[in-house]
């Protein structure tokens, strides 16, 4: 893994997760890792081992559900969209987010 | 709710399993395919697939994880682990199972009983503020009380709800073939309000049918009601039965048993009969419903103020009458309740030495597991996942334990009706889900105590793989003889317990009566008060007398007012016409009301005098009583340097006035011999001073006593047949051997003492065993040095004694602890002994020896054999 991409950090996957589903009704798991990727331009990428059990997680909390579906190619995929409980948590996680790197800003900013 | 979706995963593990496996394979299939369109060759697309995965393995677990509920998992694992460990071991297993199966079902009938009988409230709406009300006289044995006293007591106090009474009777139904007898209670106004019971069928009682005017109204019970063909138009029919026409007006409720669980028929009582107005005539038990929030000891005061106001008014009947209150339930559970407990604990105890044992057994076996979970540890293992592997382990063979126990509780709890059919309330108890909560409740705490101990212990030695444990005397060692030890003390107090209970029943068993109750055939034949005047009872109880005591194979006939033998107390005051010194004690004596017969057919001897005569041969009238006979503690007692025969005695017959029967005061009667002391109240009691009067009528329905030359139920159709033709409107019944009518007496005080019995030698077999195990495990560890010094030269002798030495001081400093033990328990059990002290040395002595020299067996035999090994062989094996 090249060092010029950056790991996602422990907790954001969530909120990307959240985004990626809140901007597309349904998404398969792979779709998932390539959007973020494509949308960051390559700056982000998902590992794709924590991808799942992240997935899951948030399936029990109930912020997600999944069915199983075709794709195009004609594969068997599990397909993942929003609840609305999901979009509430999506809400409160991006507010946290921007309160994060506000206060990471804040502390690079100072000299 | 996640954790509901968890819980639902867990147990359906291979389909989450394979959602996941589709997920990823669908992941990688994808990954690989966009490598595969930038030009890499299929293969190495799928490897690099793969690679950026990370391990699928790995991956695939923790998605797992996050879709069960691992708690619950772990706990699946383990319960599987375990059964597949124990299935390896089953002599162990069935074992362990089956000890626990009948220690935890012994423990849950037991308490099915007392939840029964002892916890759970009368089977009436709030049961628990139903009260019994008796009164109380000094020098008097009646109990029981007039019915305008009782209508007092109703109207003047502030504590109760209502006060009603009852009175209990037989009446015969002679429109069958045969007379059929069946039990009447007689109740007052308000009876069934104070149960708050109301008939199934019909209605109850309304007042104007407590009065002579109306026809006797009747409810019937259930089990008449069926056997009368069920029909639910029975209602408002009038029947002819005895002397009266008679309505049924209502049909009780199957599970309603009340004054006794024999009575099929109540009746309405006349309160305004002439014999109902007289405040000396008692007849009636009573009953109350305290006001809410109103304790005992309120109500009795209360109605003790009531009753002191009576007095005043009435000073001649109602001076010297106090009250006394107590639960229902006491008087219906009666002395049941020590017998109880005592089983209840002593079963428990069972269960106690029965875990302790298997937890020693469960150790041992950790033991030899050190190597397994020594490769647990080392492969990253918790403590917590090992003890909860092991505690899982106990808990699997609790949990079958108790699963077959309930269902022996469940066959148990029926057979109570069978073996203790005079148990108070045995026909309500069930097995429900009370029980099953306890029978839980009790499996997790044996699991606790079989595998908590164990499971920390074995859990704890971590140890290098290459174990060198089977040279050092482990500590594990120390805790199974302090296991032992407990079962050692434990099961001293248990054979104590049932070793003095033994003493009691032999001590009775060699008891001289002072009557022959051989060959006597106990019955009554049916009568009523009210119908006949008391000639008419004398004169037809006279008649089958002699016809009866006239027949081929019949040695001799008597009647008799309580039956010899059998705990029934007649405490009575009696007067000496010609008076006693007036420091010389209150007379108090047992009162027997026989025909002259009596002595005759129980061969109690004739000391001094002659025997009484019936009132016509001594020169009287048919229903006046002239004579009298005392016993001989009654002559020691009372009488001591007086000519005894020619006294005249007067009072006694009390209660037999005032049950309506004799009017008016009879005069003094005479005493006209004295006759041998006889245990007439029971084997356990010394006999009492005893007046004998002379009499045919005690009631109308008197014990009949039948001596035979022969078995005398052999005579019992003879004699029935004969009775059948002097009286076709009366019905025989109750009829048995006196001898078998005494066993029944004493049949509770067998029953716990044969139980006790088995659970203490159930308990001395464990302690066998866990001695024997514990020692056999200690030997083993040891062999190779007995085998050195064998090899060495020494003698098998000395070795087995080293060997047996540990066992020998723990047995013995147990058993010295155990005897203490013994001594507190023994204390409890003080009223239940007869003819030895709760402190008895031998029987305590006795039962120290027996346990010791059980044990010491039980040590001997694996040290001994532990000396025939081949020195090389021991130890060559490591």
């Amino acid at each position: 893994m090249s060092t010029s991409r950056n790991d996602i950090l422990q907790g954001t996957l969530t909120l990307l997760v959240l985004k990626t589903l809140a901007s597309n009704k349904r998404m398969h798991g792979y779709a998932i890792t390539t959007h973020v990727q494509r949308v960051s331009a390559d700056l982000l990428r998902v590992e794709e081992g924590s991808l799942y059990p992240a997935l899951h997680r948030m399936e029990q909390q109930g912020w997600l559900r999944s069915e199983w579906g075709l794709t195009e190619k004609n594969r068997e995929a599990r397909f993942y969209s929003l609840t609305g409980l999901g979009r509430k948590q999506l809400a409160l996680e991006e507010e946290s987010w921007a309160r994060f790197t506000e206060g990471v800003g804040r502390v690079l900013r100072y000299v | 709710m996640p954790w509901l979706r968890r819980l639902l995963n867990t147990f359906r593990p291979g389909r989450v399993q394979r959602d996941i496996d589709r997920e990823i394979s669908f992941h990688l299939a994808e990954r690989a395919d966009q490598l595969r369109s930038e030009g890499i060759g299929p293969e190495e697309a799928n490897r690099r697939a793969r690679l950026q995965f990370g391990n699928p393995v790995v991956q695939r677990e923790r998605t797992w994880d996050v879709d069960i509920a691992r708690a619950v998992d772990a706990t699946m694992r383990n319960t599987r682990y375990a059964f597949r460990t124990l299935t390896r071991t089953p002599g162990f297993t069935v074992t362990v199972v089956l000890t626990l199966a009948l220690g935890i079902g012994a423990n849950t009938a037991v308490f099915s009983a007392i939840d029964t009988v002892l916890l759970r409230p009368l089977p009436f709406p709030d049961g628990d503020r139903l009260v019994e009300l008796t009164q109380v006289r000094e020098g008097s044995g009646e109990t029981r009380i007039a019915p305008v006293r009782l209508q007092d007591w109703n109207r003047l106090n502030v504590t109760f709800d209502g006060i009603a009474g009852h009175y209990v009777d037989d009446i015969v139904d002679t429109r069958g073939e045969l007379p059929e007898r069946f039990r009447r209670a007689f109740v007052t106004r308000g009876f069934f309000d104070v149960l708050k019971v109301t008939p199934a069928i019909g209605r109850g009682f309304v007042a104007s049918e407590h009065t002579v005017a109306q026809p006797i109204a009747n409810i019937i019970s259930d089990r008449r009601w069926r056997r009368l063909g069920a029909d639910p138009l029975i209602v408002g029919r009038a029947v002819k039965m005895q002397y009266a026409s008679i309505i049924t007006i209502g049909v009780m409720p199957a599970d309603f048993q009340f004054p006794a669980s024999d009575v099929d028929m109540w009746s309405a009582d006349d309160a305004d009969a002439p014999w109902a107005q007289s405040r000396a005539l008692t007849w009636l038990t009573g009953i109350g419903r305290l006001r809410q929030g109103v304790t005992l000891a309120q109500a009795e005061t209360d109605l003790n103020r009531v009753q002191t106001y009576l007095a005043s008014q009435y000073p001649d009947t109602d001076r010297d009458v106090r009250v006394r209150v107590t639960p229902l339930k006491d008087t219906v559970v009666g002395d049941s309740r020590a017998s109880l407990w005592l089983l209840f604990g002593s079963v428990s105890v069972l269960l106690l030495i029965a875990c302790t044992n298997i937890a020693a057994l469960l150790l041992s076996r950790a033991a030899n597991r050190e190597q397994e979970i020594s490769v647990r540890y080392s492969l990253g293992g918790s403590r917590r996942a090992v003890v909860a592997q092991l505690l899982t382990e106990a808990a699997v063979l609790a949990t079958s334990g108790a699963l077959v126990g309930f269902l022996l509780a469940v066959i148990a709890s029926r057979a109570f009706r069978s073996l203790a059919p005079e148990l108070p309330r045995v026909n309500e108890i069930t097995v429900d889900g009370r029980i099953l909560l306890y029978t839980i409740a009790s499996t997790v705490i044996v699991a606790l105590l079989c595998g908590l101990v164990p499971a920390l212990r074995g859990a704890r030695g971590v140890r290098p793989l290459r174990s060198s444990a089977h040279t050092s005397l482990s500590q594990r060692h120390s805790i199974q003889w302090l296991l032992v030890g407990v079962q050692v003390a434990l099961s001293v107090t248990l054979l104590a317990g049932a070793g003095l209970l033994l003493r009691s029943v032999e001590a009775l068993s060699r008891v001289d009566f002072g009557f022959d109750s051989s060959h006597v055939l106990t019955l009554h034949v049916s009568g009523t008060y009210g119908w006949e005047t008391t000639d008419m009872h004398v004169q037809r109880i006279n008649r089958v007398i002699d016809e009866v005591g006239a027949l081929p194979g019949v040695e001799s006939v008597a009647v008799t007012s309580t039956l010899p033998g059998v705990r029934d107390e007649q405490q009575l005051e009696f007067t000496l016409a010609e008076g006693r010194s007036d420091s010389a004690p209150r007379t108090f004596a047992e009162t027997r009301v026989v025909s002259p017969a009596y002595f005759q057919t129980l061969r109690i001897p004739l000391l001094t005098g002659e025997l009484c005569r019936r009132p016509t041969d001594a020169g009287g009238k048919t229903g006046v009583i002239t004579e009298t006979l005392v016993n001989r503690r009654f002559a020691d007692l009372y009488l001591p340097d007086r000519e005894v025969i020619g006294l005249h005695l007067s009072g006694g017959l009390d209660g037999l006035v005032k049950n309506g029967h004799l009017f008016g005061n009879p005069p003094p009667s005479r005493i006209v011999g004295i006759v041998g002391d006889a245990r007439e109240t029971g084997a356990d009691r010394a006999p009492a001073p005893t007046v004998y009067t002379c009499f045919s009528a005690p009631t109308p329905a008197p014990w009949h006593l039948v001596r035979t030359n022969g078995d005398p139920l052999a005579m019992a159709e003879t004699v029935r047949r004969k009775i059948h033709e002097l009286e076709p409107q009366r019905s025989v019944y109750d009829v048995a051997p006196l001898e078998g009518r005494m066993g029944d007496a004493y049949a509770q005080n067998r029953v716990r003492t044969w139980l006790l019995t088995l659970f203490a030698l159930t308990a001395l077999a464990l302690v066998c065993a866990g001695v024997y195990g514990t020692l056999s495990y200690a030997v083993g560890l040891r062999r190779r040095e007995v085998a050195l010094r064998l090899a060495l030269g020494a003698l098998r002798r000395s070795v087995v004694h080293q060997l047996t030495t540990t066992s020998i001081r723990i047995v013995g400093t147990a058993s010295a602890i155990g005897l203490v033990l013994a001594l507190v328990f023994t204390q409890s059990l003080s009223t239940m002994l007869y003819g030895v002290t709760p402190t008895d040395p031998a029987t305590l002595g006795g039962v120290m020896l027996l346990v010791v020299a059980v044990a010491l067996i039980a040590a001997f035999i694996p040290a001994a054999r532990a000396t025939f090994v081949q020195p090389m062989r021991a130890l060559r094996e490591e």
